[in-house]
């Protein structure tokens, strides 16, 4: 999407927030460990606290620069993207994840031929360089080549199996193409590899439940289960194990017993739903509203499921 | 029968689409409810005085999707609003036009309510003055879903839309839109957005 240009900026984020650059810069690291996108915060904080505390960043201040210039592109900001890209090509001139930044300068700027030729002559220097390859993917995700994206991506994959991002990033490429086989074939590798991660637990059984069919059904069902079991505040497992049982339930091909057991576990997932509901609205007045909503729904769901 | 959008409609819109601006984003629109179905109230527009913010990233899944269209239903009806219409902004800045997900749910929501409209965000003409709307339009014909010429008479009153929109972008308001994947990351995230609400009538 374009970015909105920016607006003048009145006050600093120090003035603004109360807070020193020892504070800004450990936000930043925490937001670069978590690999947020928030990319307006980290330009305001990153770009304040390069122009005012430089000095007193010590080493930080390669990785502060590599940072705020990719938040920066994010913002159309090609003016600090710039000026962090200058200077980490003084301070690394024959980096690799420099020539990197300058293709992602590139991509941002819709120059995807000259970055393309970036990425190729890093390949050239160093065939196994991951993040180059994977540029050259964005580059096709970011033309809409969907179809040739996945088909880069498998190949990466067939060297890099453990890369765990790429294989994410497959699994929502299949979901867009709405190849939901494949996709859930690529969160069955992640869930391999992270047994105890509810979210890949959650969005399998998610993918399992869109595929659709009593078979897949009752396949969401476990995993959302599964999930709950890893995480019990996970609401889009509660919610699915809800949805998956109740449909179950309603299905004219299961038999007696597999309608029963269903319907306990959509009843146990309702009580769970709305006691989460409750939990949530203690004290607001609004949210009071939401849980009546939320108990009208499961029980109006209950009348048409039955 | 053509919809027409409230500036808060149209700005919570916006604003959902500017707060992720790196994914795509869709949501419901809303209605008040008619009481009787007039004989000739086909040309007469349908106003839609609000939107829901659903899901931001992956569209294309269903179970989420389905409790969300329930849930909204639910309160819809306790609100004497329906479900008239649906919006989706692309994940990519050039692609506007609506893809297998949003003729799903304009389908869904075209069972209780038959003229549902689709609105797509135009990304590319997003901007802080809003001084064009970027909204198309499209209405099922014939088992296809065409797109409408957008006027300012898709709009309650452009101008104040405008004024709200690009206040509301200017200020960031968006850092503080509630979408339904917000709400089930925490309950108390309320999808009604009503400290927006207050925001867009502060400013009308």
């Amino acid at each position: 999407m374009a970015s909105v240009v920016k607006r003048e900026k009145m006050a600093s984020v120090s003035e603004m927030y109360d807070v020193g650059w020892e504070e800004m810069r450990d936000k930043l690291r925490k937001w670069r460990e978590d690999n947020c996108r928030n990319s307006e915060q980290i330009v305001d904080v990153g770009e304040e606290l390069i122009s005012e505390h430089a000095s007193k960043l010590g080493d930080d201040i390669w990785i502060i620069y590599e940072q705020v210039m990719i938040a920066a592109l994010d913002c159309s900001r090609d003016d600090l993207a710039l000026t962090c890209l200058q200077e980490l090509r003084k301070q690394f001139p024959d980096s690799h994840r420099v020539k990197r930044l300058s293709g992602m300068r590139l991509e941002a700027l819709e120059r995807y031929d000259e970055a393309n030729k970036h990425y190729d002559a890093i390949l050239q220097d160093d065939p196994t360089n991951t993040a180059a390859r994977k540029r050259k993917i964005s580059i096709l995700k970011a033309q809409g080549k969907g179809t040739e994206a996945i088909r880069e991506l498998n190949e990466y994959l067939e060297q890099f199996v453990g890369d765990q991002e790429a294989w994410h990033e497959l699994s929502e490429l299949y979901i867009n193409e709405h190849d939901y086989g494949k996709a859930a074939f690529c969160l069955e590798e992640l869930m391999m590899t992270n047994p105890h991660n509810h979210l890949y637990c959650e969005q399998y059984a998610e993918v399992k439940y869109t595929q659709g069919g009593l078979e897949n059904l009752e396949l969401s069902r476990k995993y959302f289960a599964q999930a709950l079991r890893l995480n019990n505040r996970n609401m889009r497992a509660l919610f699915g194990l809800y949805m998956s049982a109740s449909h179950i339930a309603a299905s004219p091909k299961v038999s007696a017993k597999v309608k029963k057991d269903n319907m306990k576990y959509a009843a146990w997932a309702a009580t769970q739903i709305n006691r989460a509901y409750k939990m949530a609205g203690r004290g607001t007045k609004e949210n009071k509203c939401s849980m009546k909503t939320v108990e009208e729904m499961l029980e109006s769901m209950q009348i048409t499921m039955s | 029968m053509p919809i027409q959008l409230t500036s808060q409609a149209y700005c919570k819109m916006v604003l959902h689409a500017a707060k992720y601006p790196h994914c795509a984003v869709n949501g419901l629109l809303v209605a008040e409810k008619t009481k009787e179905k007039k004989k000739d109230s086909h040309g007469e527009p349908v106003l839609c005085v609000d939107c829901v913010p659903l899901f931001h990233g992956t569209l294309a899944l269903a179970p989420m999707l389905e409790v969300a269209l329930t849930l909204i239903d639910t309160w819809c009806k306790e609100n004497s609003y329906v479900i008239a219409g649906y919006y989706q902004a692309n994940e990519r800045t050039k692609d506007s036009r609506p893809n297998q997900v949003a003729e799903k749910v304009a389908a869904r929501i075209s069972e209780n309510f038959s003229d549902a409209a689709i609105v797509m965000l135009d990304n590319s003409r997003l901007t802080m003055s809003c001084f064009e709307p970027i909204v198309l339009i499209y209405d099922h014909h014939e088992n296809k879903w065409k797109s409408r010429e957008v006027t300012f008479d898709c709009f309650e009153d452009w101008s104040e839309a405008q004024k709200i929109t690009s206040a509301l972008l200017e200020g960031r308001s968006y850092e503080n839109l509630i979408d339904f994947d917000n709400h089930l990351d925490d309950l108390r995230n309320d999808w009604t957005n009503p400290v927006i609400n207050k925001s867009v009538l502060d400013l009308c």
